[in-house]
């Protein structure tokens, strides 16, 4: 067959057979021999089959690639770099696998990861295992079927043929083979359910009676499976101990430990209990990645479950009922093996008792019926009268000493007692004669001192019930103040006692304050009146402070600075007597002119009842509609179509930085624009004047430098080529007109300052800029009067020249130069359409006045012309303002004049008390670096002009 | 179960009419329901991860889409039917093209989770309510996945958010309905003292229909900022619930807790009509712009077309 193959027609695929197979290796290897006589390009590399392939780096070497080299056509490329900032480089886990054919991997078979038959518990390894055995075996051994046999043929029996036929016939897993009665009964009384179900069902609400039958049967399901499955169930599929743990296999945590085991145990089964009930309710059908973590968003929060889950519980059912057997087999462990067991329903139950009811006419403090001295030390019955002695020395004596007695106390009572024993004198004192008498004397002092101080012993008390009061006392205990609205009354006199009271006994120390009834702002709460009145008392005369106040423990410190804050406003108030005015009028307006009254922390029960009625109050109240300023962003409005309320006006917070800036050039705006209108005024008699042209070049000198800033403010911000760009086409043209080629250093630098104000004021000045626009009115001068005032000035100080026909030269001159780069500008203007209007309008706001006034001769007025037309002029005029501005541009025949005179006026500025130190500081560092800037300017004229030719 | 009073509301009666269809495909609760800007279409969102394009008339199911990695808790349509905004449990705003049912852009920002997402007018701004106490403002037009615009004077969870040609409104948590003017520039709070669950405009813009979690809808007049009415009788306490107004804003619509839809007059505040929808929450009522046509959606993964 190896040499005839041509001659036959050969229909189908020829099934292989081995001689076949071992045919085509053979000549596979001829043909490796003829190979090697052809030349390199024309061999083809085969494997051992003859199939045409690459060889795997292992087994085929050098023999694989391009001319049987290990490289390509294109030769050996190495890994492309991707640069690991941007996009990392995904690092590739290589293994010995990447470099293997699959008939390598095939010899390596062995060393591949498998499972061992030791641990196969499954037993699919060991399956999968057998096959691989019954193939080898099948390639040794011929076969009718060459080849190994095809899976599709031969498959793994998963069920026996008996388990089949019985779940044909109605067996299910778990259930005993014989028919049980209870079981047709129950099949017969389902049917029947369904057959009147089917019977029953409403053609208008079918959904409902579909609810309704689906719930019945849900509900009726658990007992049914209880009791009649309970019987029939056979051999309830369940591992006894399946392994859920995370040790190792034959691991025991708990070998010396036992009784740990038990409570786990118990543990695992209550919380799989628990489990069905609560936490394992995630929404039904998916899970979440691997990388979040479970947490409560993937709780299912509709607990009450779906229509489905019931639809369900007819297909879960054996599995269910495995469940069920589970629980019931764990619950019988746990019964027997744990001596206690925890008991469904406990007798004991936590009582609870209500808080008990206090009377309606309770007091809270207690009243003695007499004062508290008599009660503490007369207890008994006064003693008799008794007839006073014959001896007058011993009746005076018994007097003297019972009053002593009365006043001093016991002490003394038994000091004389010891006297007594050796002085007959005494002998009373102990039962000797007059003792009686003595008894009675005693009483009697005793009395007349109680009468007397009994006013010093309530108060003494009451104070001392100062201390914990009702209020205090409910304050401490949490109690809620009783309704006093029928003892209101008597508290408020109580109230009025305790504060007397304290004022007295201030008083009997400190010269008293003098308050009287009406001036008591804290009346309604006696401890903060007290505290004030204390305050009072430091505040005029500097009477000690307590060490420890007793109320301010409870106080934090915030509550005790608002409270002296509050004191401090009350006894500023009582000063200028108009604290009894205001408290001539109703409580509730001082309730409402002192609202700190509303943030005390206790509350006396009337002030209660007020806080309730205001609450109502506020509760009526609602919906309660309050508003507020908001600022939408700019974007936002213009993505609503709709025009930003707050346009123009500054942002309420922005970077630090750039609030820093803005406040710098804020001041200086203000600034200048009033030196600049002062100037303005004063400019007609300049133009007169030459001898004050001194005075008012310096003037003007610093209003220049004052401008500066603001030049920059308004120009719109820029990106730093155009804006060098810009400058340098001025000083170009300048420098044509004017042929001053010296100029340009201090202007480029200048245009530097410029663009470097422009990139760090950034935001800023545009948001400046707008509200320039919108607010500053139209006749306001602006700042940039400058350049001709500035060539006033030069022409003033030159003195041969007529000013004005100089300034009209000059003007027109500067209008031709100006030409050219109007016409660049009208590029950036159609460009920045929007920018550029705002931006212009404050131009011209600034410079209507001053262009007016100056171009009267051309007989144009700013405010004839508002059209584009006009705006480029404006922009036009615009920069050469900014040309000019810069000192050197002016007049280059003068330039030294002017300079020496510009640093004449710094220095006379930095004496002058308005010395702007920012500009001073400008100017110096300008006239530094002037040789500097030099050779920047010529680099960036050469830079311009290769801008323009590349325009 | 229909009380007198009912007529062209639609809703279970004893001769004909009642439910219409049942739109059944998600896995799980659907959270939100939405009639598209004509009510054609309808799209719903649930806790599945998706979100379906309906025809509700047909009815059929047209595409979903699933993108989202956590539940999709509100979903808004264009005007021009053309793009979707979504947002969810996974605190980014999805903008979808609704043809090709990709994303087009995500927008980043919330904090935590995103309660609800309105389109402009315009559809070029997408406003959403969060978690996070905030508001915030996304363009669309912009590549930029950040907010234009964050509102953070809320002190609570911001429960819904609807826009008019001028403002923002947005009811949260705390018990406030915040009105932001974005040409006057100004903020109206109204205090209802009870947290708002869900806030919806009257057709006529003048008011505004507040569903409270004390199981109340309170309807505000917007430009006084009085209440004008109460609506009680369902149980509206814990869950994220919508209410709406029909379109002829004669009666007041809102789900129940307990399954049922509650149909109030507007005016006298009587309950007008109730019936069981659905056997578990229902998570949104959304009515037809035109026509006595609504739609409800439940926790029980079904949502369910009512016509007359």
């Amino acid at each position: 067959m190896d040499e005839g193959d041509e001659d036959y027609v050969v229909y189908g695929t020829p099934i292989e057979r081995e001689e076949e197979t071992s045919a085509r290796k053979r000549r596979a290897i001829a043909d490796a021999g003829q190979l090697r006589a052809l030349p390199p390009w024309k061999q083809e590399v085969r494997d051992e089959e003859g199939r045409r392939r690459f060889h795997g780096a292992f087994t085929g070497g050098f023999s694989a690639g391009y001319y049987n080299t290990a490289g390509s056509k294109e030769g050996w490329t190495p890994q492309t770099f991707t640069s690991s900032r941007k996009n990392r480089a995904d690092v590739k886990q290589q293994s010995i696998y990447n470099f293997l054919d699959e008939d390598d991997i095939k010899d390596m078979g062995g060393r591949a990861l498998e499972t061992s038959m030791q641990f196969d518990t499954f037993g699919f390894t060991a399956a999968e295992l057998a096959r691989k055995e019954a193939e080898k075996e099948q390639e040794k051994r011929p076969s009718a079927i060459p080849g190994p046999v095809p899976d599709e043929i031969v498959r793994p029996a998963a069920n026996s043929i008996g388990i089949k036929l019985l779940m044909k016939m109605g067996w299910r897993q778990g259930r005993s083979i014989k028919d049980t009665h209870a079981d047709s009964l129950y099949e017969s009384r389902r049917e029947a359910r369904k057959a009147f179900l089917a019977f029953s069902r409403d053609k208008d609400g079918p959904e409902l009676a579909e609810i309704e039958s689906s719930r019945s049967e849900s509900e009726k399901y658990p007992e049914r499976s209880d009791d009649i499955f309970g019987g029939t169930k056979s051999t309830p599929v369940y591992v006894l101990n399946p392994k859920q743990d995370l040790h190792g296999l034959g691991y025991d945590p708990f070998k010396h430990a036992p009784e740990f085991r038990d409570r786990k145990r118990s543990r695992e089964s209550r919380d799989k209990d628990r489990g069905n009930n609560k936490t394992g309710k995630y929404a039904p059908g998916f899970g979440i990645g691997a990388l979040e973590e479970l947490d409560i968003e993937d709780e299912d929060i509709y607990a009450s479950g779906f229509d489905f889950e019931q639809m369900e519980v007819e297909e879960v059912e054996p599995t269910k009922m495995i469940g069920d057997s589970w629980h019931k087999l764990v619950d019988r462990k746990r019964g027997s093996m744990l001596s206690f067991k925890v008991a469904s329903n406990s007798d004991y139950v936590l009582e609870r008792f209500r808080p008990p009811v206090i009377p309606a006419d309770f007091e809270s403090r207690h009243k003695f019926p007499t004062t508290l001295e008599s009660t503490n030390k007369f207890p008994e019955l006064p003693p008799p009268e008794v007839p006073p002695p014959e001896d007058n020395n011993l009746r005076l004596l018994i007097e003297g000493s019972a009053a002593m007695v009365a006043r001093c106390g016991k002490s003394i009572e038994d000091l004389y007692k010891e006297k007594s024993k050796t002085n007959q004198l005494f002998l009373f004192l102990s039962g000797g004669e007059g003792h009686n008498y003595y008894e009675r004397k005693l009483w009697e002092q005793k009395q007349k001192r109680g009468d007397l101080g009994r006013q010093n012993n309530t108060k003494s008390m009451k104070s001392s019930d100062e201390k914990m009061n009702a209020e205090n006392r409910g304050k401490v205990l949490g109690e809620r103040p009783l309704d006093r609205s029928s003892k209101a009354s008597s508290l408020s006199v109580d109230v009025k006692e305790v504060i007397h009271l304290q004022s007295n006994l201030g008083d009997t120390f400190i010269k008293p304050v003098g308050l009287s009834e009406s001036l008591k702002p804290f009346k309604y709460d006696p401890a903060k009146q007290e505290r004030f009145e204390q305050f009072l008392r430091e505040k005029y005369h500097g009477g000690l402070r307590a060490a420890q106040p007793f109320i301010t423990n409870i106080m934090s410190e915030t509550d005790r600075a608002r409270e002296r804050l509050d004191f401090e406003a009350a006894a500023e108030a009582i000063e200028k007597g108009t604290w009894s005015k205001e408290k001539e009028t109703d409580p509730l307006s001082i309730l409402k002119d002192l609202p700190f009254i509303n943030d005390q922390r206790f509350v006396s029960s009337t002030e209660v009842e007020k806080h309730g009625v205001s609450k109502d109050e506020q509760k009526v109240i609602h919906p309660k509609r309050e508003e507020f300023e908001w600022r939408p962003s700019p974007i936002l409005c213009k993505r609503f179509d709709l025009i930003d309320p707050f346009m123009g006006k500054l942002p309420p917070v922005q970077r630090p930085r750039s609030r820093m800036d803005s406040l710098i050039f804020m001041t200086e705006t203000i600034k200048s624009s009033k030196s600049e209108e002062a100037i303005a005024s004063t400019r007609d008699s300049i133009l007169l004047s030459h001898s004050e042209s001194k005075e008012t070049e310096k003037q003007l000198i610093t209003q220049e430098t004052d401008a500066e800033p603001i030049a920059a403010d308004v120009q719109r911000p820029v990106d730093l080529y155009k804006a060098i760009f810009s400058d340098d086409s001025d000083d170009d043209d300048a420098d044509e007109g004017n042929s001053g080629h010296s100029t340009d250093p201090v202007k480029t630098n200048e245009g530097a300052n410029m663009t470097l104000n422009r990139l760090v004021a950034g935001d800023f000045l545009e948001s400046l800029g707008k509200e320039l626009g919108l607010e500053v009115p139209t006749d306001k001068p602006g700042p940039p009067d400058k350049p001709p005032n500035s060539i006033l000035v030069e022409a003033a100080s030159k003195g041969d020249i007529n000013s004005s026909s100089v300034h009209e030269k000059l003007t027109s001159q500067h209008e031709e130069f100006d030409r050219p780069m109007e016409e660049k500008h009208k590029d950036n203007i159609s460009k920045s359409a929007d920018n550029v209007v705002t931006n212009l309008s404050i131009n011209q706001n600034e410079e209507s006045k001053p262009h007016s006034r100056h171009q009267r001769s051309r007989s144009r007025t700013p405010d004839s012309d508002s059209s584009d037309d006009y705006r480029d002029k404006k922009r036009k005029t615009h920069s050469r303002r900014r040309r000019s501005r810069s000192p050197s541009t002016d007049s280059s025949s003068d330039r030294h004049r002017s300079k020496r005179n510009r640093s004449k006026a710094t220095h006379r500025k930095r004496g002058t008390t308005d010395t702007d130190s920012s500009s001073d500081h400008l100017y110096r560092d300008r006239s530094k670096s002037e040789g500097k800037s030099r050779k920047r300017s010529r680099h960036h004229k050469h830079r311009r002009k290769d801008g323009h030719k590349n325009r | 179960m229909a009380a007198s009073g009912a007529e062209g509301l639609p809703g279970r009666r004893e001769g004909g009419g009642g439910e219409a269809a049942v739109l059944r495909g998600h896995e799980g609760a659907v959270l939100a329901v939405r009639f598209n800007g004509d009510g054609n279409y309808c799209l719903s969102c649930g806790r599945d991860r998706t979100l379906r394009l309906w025809n509700p008339h047909r009815p059929a199911h047209i595409k979903t889409y699933s993108s989202h990695a956590r539940e999709v808790r509100d979903v808004h349509v264009t005007t021009d039917n053309a793009k979707l905004v979504s947002c969810g449990g996974d605190r980014q705003l999805f903008y979808w093209d609704v043809s090709s049912g990709r994303v087009i852009r995500k927008f980043r920002g919330h904090d935590s989770e995103v309660n609800s997402v309105k389109f402009n007018e315009y559809n070029s701004v997408v406003v959403s309510a969060g978690y996070d106490r905030s508001v915030r403002a996304f363009d669309c037009r912009s590549q930029s996945a950040e907010p234009i615009q964050i509102v953070d004077s809320f002190q609570d969870s911001v429960m819904s958010v609807i826009l008019t040609k001028t403002e923002i409104i947005a009811g949260s948590v705390d018990g406030t309905v915040r009105t932001f003017d974005i040409r006057m520039g100004r903020e109206v709070v109204d205090n209802l003292g009870h947290p708002v669950n869900c806030i919806s405009l009257s057709n006529d813009g003048n008011c505004i229909l507040a569903s409270c979690l004390d199981s109340t809808l309170r309807l505000l007049d917007r430009s006084t900022g009085e209440l004008l009415q109460e609506y009680k009788g369902h149980t509206c306490k814990s869950f994220k619930m919508d209410c709406c107004l029909t379109n002829t804003d004669a009666h007041v619509v809102s789900g129940s807790e307990d399954g049922f839809i509650f149909f109030w007059d507007l005016v006298d505040a009587s309950v007008v009509s109730s019936f069981r929808a659905h056997s578990s929450v229902v998570t949104s009522v959304s009515y037809h712009p035109k026509d006595a046509c609504m739609l409800t959606s439940s926790v029980d993964g079904t949502v369910r077309v009512w016509k007359q």
